[in-house]
């Protein structure tokens, strides 16, 4: 830290590596960007936060050339860049990079042939993989990393695979890396190493926007921060200057008083009972149960199961052993549609991908699995029935929207997310199967999130939650399940909810109790 | 304040002049043509001439019709063309060399091009084979039994009385045209109206998040297949009653132009977007075009070279426009 710090000293005076004034943004209907500023220095860390569809991504698109803006300039070293004709390109050629937490790299390619492609150095016209196998070690050496960049990367872990894109942008000759929401997918271990990989960045005098959802990390790897608003620019300066709770008053504009609802505590009957659930590959010998009015976790790693147990619940893995009972009767889930029959509902991890049809509009999307149940003279759809059921129930979410006939596809994580709740609340659903639900929303989506799941559970529904984050589940269940390579290695409830106890079974270290 | 907070969220807001502009192009299009045609060319605002552009159109409009639900879920049906010469050629066997009635006739084929359009989709859908390649082998195998039932001869001889369903008139109207638009009108409600018809846009715009929000999308995904087997049987059927006689080669060039309709219509090749009555459109689009090029005596290979580059152009289009 300090030696960064010494670096931002000495190029004080420096010219910003990226200064945007006055930037206006407008999509059809709604300003994105209002007249915002930002600067960044050289061997700055420098936070771009604030609530989803605050207008962080637009702006970092904006300095990326994937959007144009509508108003405003941008200088990149001092120099005024043409807004007319900005491009992707450009903006590459002129050391700006993004590193997505999704990723952009091919699969089946190995980890070194994704950093140099279209960049291959050649000898006599054939590729020279030894010059570049010497190249990555160097890079490898730079970053102090130990990733196989000789493997298909769809063997990589996540945290890998981001280090892969890191040394693309390196090898890019980069003066301006964006981190556009890395951390969102990572444990707490790659977090840290990503945090190390920044400081060595900040030497070599590599400017960094980190946009994040997480505020702890921002204060333990950034210089300045920028807090965007509903597309306005709030405030900017160094992060040594303010505290966690001032931070957050800025973003979300009032006190968090207290970050998690009270616990229902008024349990029912038992709503699931789940027994041996084993698939090959994916976890065995499950056993967990779920009470009106409970919301149980189940934690875990990358590869931990998580995600494959949920969806067997669901329907939607294939089991070779165990029983599902629903209040007591067994019933063999045979498919999605039949466990949403029973009242089960689903909310996937990957809501563009799996959650919600992007080429529909609000009312299709939250009416989806509904359908059916608006129809005139028994066949035709009801459409009136339907938007009216859609607008009171995305009501009572509070979903920030100007149409019910506005394409998904632009509203922000924490709205999409709060539309793929509503279809289940919709549907009535007895039982909630919620797949990191919180996934890459901000701090006020989530906390509407948190007491949403809470209404829930006071109307007697049973919440089954995954979630990489402890916090959370330590914050909102009763009951947590941690998993370890497909086991169920621990149950944690009452006081040995801490994170201590959680992180051991997490990591397959059994107490010696 | 709760009444005018529903109404103005509940309010159809359209994407302004621009989308409006690119969801009806076709239509401003096939507008601007037939304007030209009828101030410029005699030939063709002969009222005759006209009914015939849509008796012509007609039975290709519904087989595209049926295309547009395959391509609609993100699929793609190759087959049609050997359905249509399968229709043709064992109707005719079963009138003229069997001497069944005709309405059993038509139940038989209509049978048999439903289990055709089955097999494509489980082969698709369960078998999860790239559509492209199990229609296209459905394609030879049924090409095949054509051949081997009619040595490939036609079979003609059919009663007069049937040529009704392609050459026919209600009063002044052709008969095909009113088929089309019955069929038309049948499917926009379907499509629009229904749970099952919206869910075609569903699972062609996100199969996976269709099947976690409970729509049968296997279901859906075969159904497409033999609604689209069905109106491309109806269709041979009434390309047939125009000769009088059963033809297995009736079909071979017509794959082309159903797939260049289907586009021309708005329909994304990706799945999940598209519209009936663009698909009616693009059929009488093309049949004006078709239609022009004979007025002016111009040579049939041309006319492939400038169907073929209708369709690059269109599909060009589609690949690059910007879709949210």
């Amino acid at each position: 830290m300090n030696t960064s710090a010494e670096v931002i000293k000495q190029t004080s005076n420096a010219i910003p590596l990226i200064e945007v004034k006055n930037c206006t943004m407008e999509f059809p209907g709604v300003k994105a960007l209002d007249n915002v500023n930002f600067t960044l220095m050289p061997g700055e860390c420098h936070a771009l936060v604030g609530e989803n569809g605050a207008g962080k991504s637009t702006l970092s698109k904006c300095i990326t050339g994937e959007y144009r803006m509508t108003q405003g300039e941008l200088y990149i070293e001092g120099k005024r860049i043409r807004n007319s004709n900005y491009t992707i390109r450009e903006s590459q050629s002129l050391g700006i990079s993004i590193v997505h937490q999704e990723f952009q790299l091919m699969n089946e390619m190995t980890g070194l042939e994704n950093v140099f492609l279209g960049r291959y150095e050649t000898k006599s016209g054939f590729i020279d993989w030894k010059a570049l196998q010497k190249k990555i070690e160097e890079l490898k050496d730079f970053l102090e990393v130990d990733v196989n960049f000789n493997i298909p990367v769809k063997y990589l872990r996540t945290a890998e695979k981001q280090i892969v894109q890191l040394a693309r942008a390196l090898v890019n000759d980069s003066k301006v890396i964006i981190f556009d929401e890395l951390t969102a997918v990572l444990q707490e271990k790659d977090i840290q190493n990503i945090f190390r990989i920044i400081n060595v960045l900040k030497k070599r005098g590599i400017g960094i926007i980190y946009i994040s959802h997480r505020l702890d990390e921002v204060f333990e790897c950034c210089d300045s921060y920028t807090v965007l608003c509903d597309g306005k620019h709030i405030n900017s300066g160094k992060v040594a200057d303010i505290d966690k709770p001032q931070l957050i008053r800025m973003i979300i504009g009032r006190e968090l008083t207290q970050a998690y609802p009270q616990i229902n505590n008024k349990i029912g009957d038992t709503l699931l009972e789940i027994r041996d659930f084993t698939a090959p590959k994916a976890f065995r010998d499950v056993n967990l149960c779920l009470r009106e009015g409970e919301v149980i976790g189940i934690a875990g790693l990358v590869g931990a199961g998580k995600t494959e147990l949920v969806q067997a619940i669901f329907g939607n893995h294939e089991l070779i052993k165990g029983k599902i009972l629903l209040r007591g009767k067994e019933v063999k889930i045979k498919n999605p549609r039949h466990a949403i029959k029973l009242g089960i509902g689903f909310v996937p991890d990957e809501r563009r991908m799996l959650g919600l049809n992007m080429l529909f509009d609000i009312k299709d999307n939250t009416t989806l699995p509904t359908m059916a149940m608006f129809r005139k003279y028994k066949i035709f759809q009801d459409k009136k029935a339907e938007a009216k059921a859609a607008y009171d129930i995305n009501k009572k979410l509070n979903l920030n929207y100007y149409s019910l006939w506005q394409k998904v596809s632009k509203l922000s994580g924490g709205n999409q997310q709060k539309i793929v709740i509503a279809k289940w609340m919709l549907r009535n659903c007895d039982i909630f199967l919620m797949d990191e639900p919180t996934r890459g929303i901000d701090i006020g989506a989530k906390f509407e999130i948190y007491s949403l799941i809470n209404e829930l559970t006071k109307q007697g529904k049973g919440i089954i939650m995954v979630s990489p984050e402890m916090e959370e589940l330590i914050g909102l269940c009763h009951r947590i399940y941690v998993m370890y390579e497909g086991v169920v290695m621990d149950v944690v409830e009452g006081e040995r909810k801490t994170q201590e106890v959680i992180i051991n079974s997490l990591l397959g270290v059994k107490e010696n109790v | 304040m709760f009444e005018l907070d529903y109404k103005e969220k509940t309010k159809r807001y359209s994407g302004g002049i621009k989308s409006f502009l690119s969801d009806w192009m076709i239509l401003i299009l096939f507008i601007a043509l037939v304007t030209i045609c009828m101030l410029t060319m005699s030939k063709f605002r002969d009222p005759k001439n006209l009914f015939n552009i849509i008796r012509q159109a007609s039975f290709i409009a519904i087989i595209s019709m049926g295309e547009f639900f395959v391509i609609l879920t993100g699929n793609m049906d190759m087959s049609i063309s050997s359905i249509i010469g399968m229709v043709s050629i064992f109707f005719a066997g079963l009138v003229v060399t069997m001497g069944l009635p005709v309405w059993l006739a038509v139940l038989i084929v209509i049978l048999m091009s439903i289990i055709v359009g089955i097999i494509n989709g489980v082969l698709t859908v369960i078998g999860k084979m790239p559509s492209f390649i199990a229609t296209l082998v459905v394609m030879n195998i049924i090409r095949g039994f054509n051949f081997i039932y009619s040595g490939g001869l036609p079979i003609s001889g059919l009663p007069e009385g049937f040529n009704f369903l392609g050459a026919g008139y209600v009063g002044v109207v052709p008969f095909p045209m009113i088929l089309m638009f019955i069929i038309a009108i049948i499917l926009y409600v379907f499509t629009t109206q229904t749970s099952l018809g919206r869910s075609f846009y569903a699972v062609g715009g996100n199969y996976e998040a269709s099947k976690l929000s409970g729509i049968n999308v296997q279901f859906v995904g075969i159904l497409a297949f033999v609604i689209c087997a069905v109106l491309t049987s109806i269709g041979a059927l009434g390309l047939t009653s125009k000769t009088l006689a059963g033809n297995i080669a009736l079909g071979d060039e017509l794959l082309f132009d159903v797939m260049t309709i289907v586009v021309l219509g708005g329909t994304s090749l990706m799945g999940g977007r598209g519209r009936i009555f663009g698909v009616v459109i693009g059929a009488l689009f093309l049949q004006v075009i078709s239609n022009v090029m004979v007025l002016m005596s111009i040579a049939t290979p041309w006319q492939w070279v400038v169907k073929g580059i209708i369709l690059v152009t269109v599909v060009l289009i589609d690949s690059n426009t910007k879709r949210d």
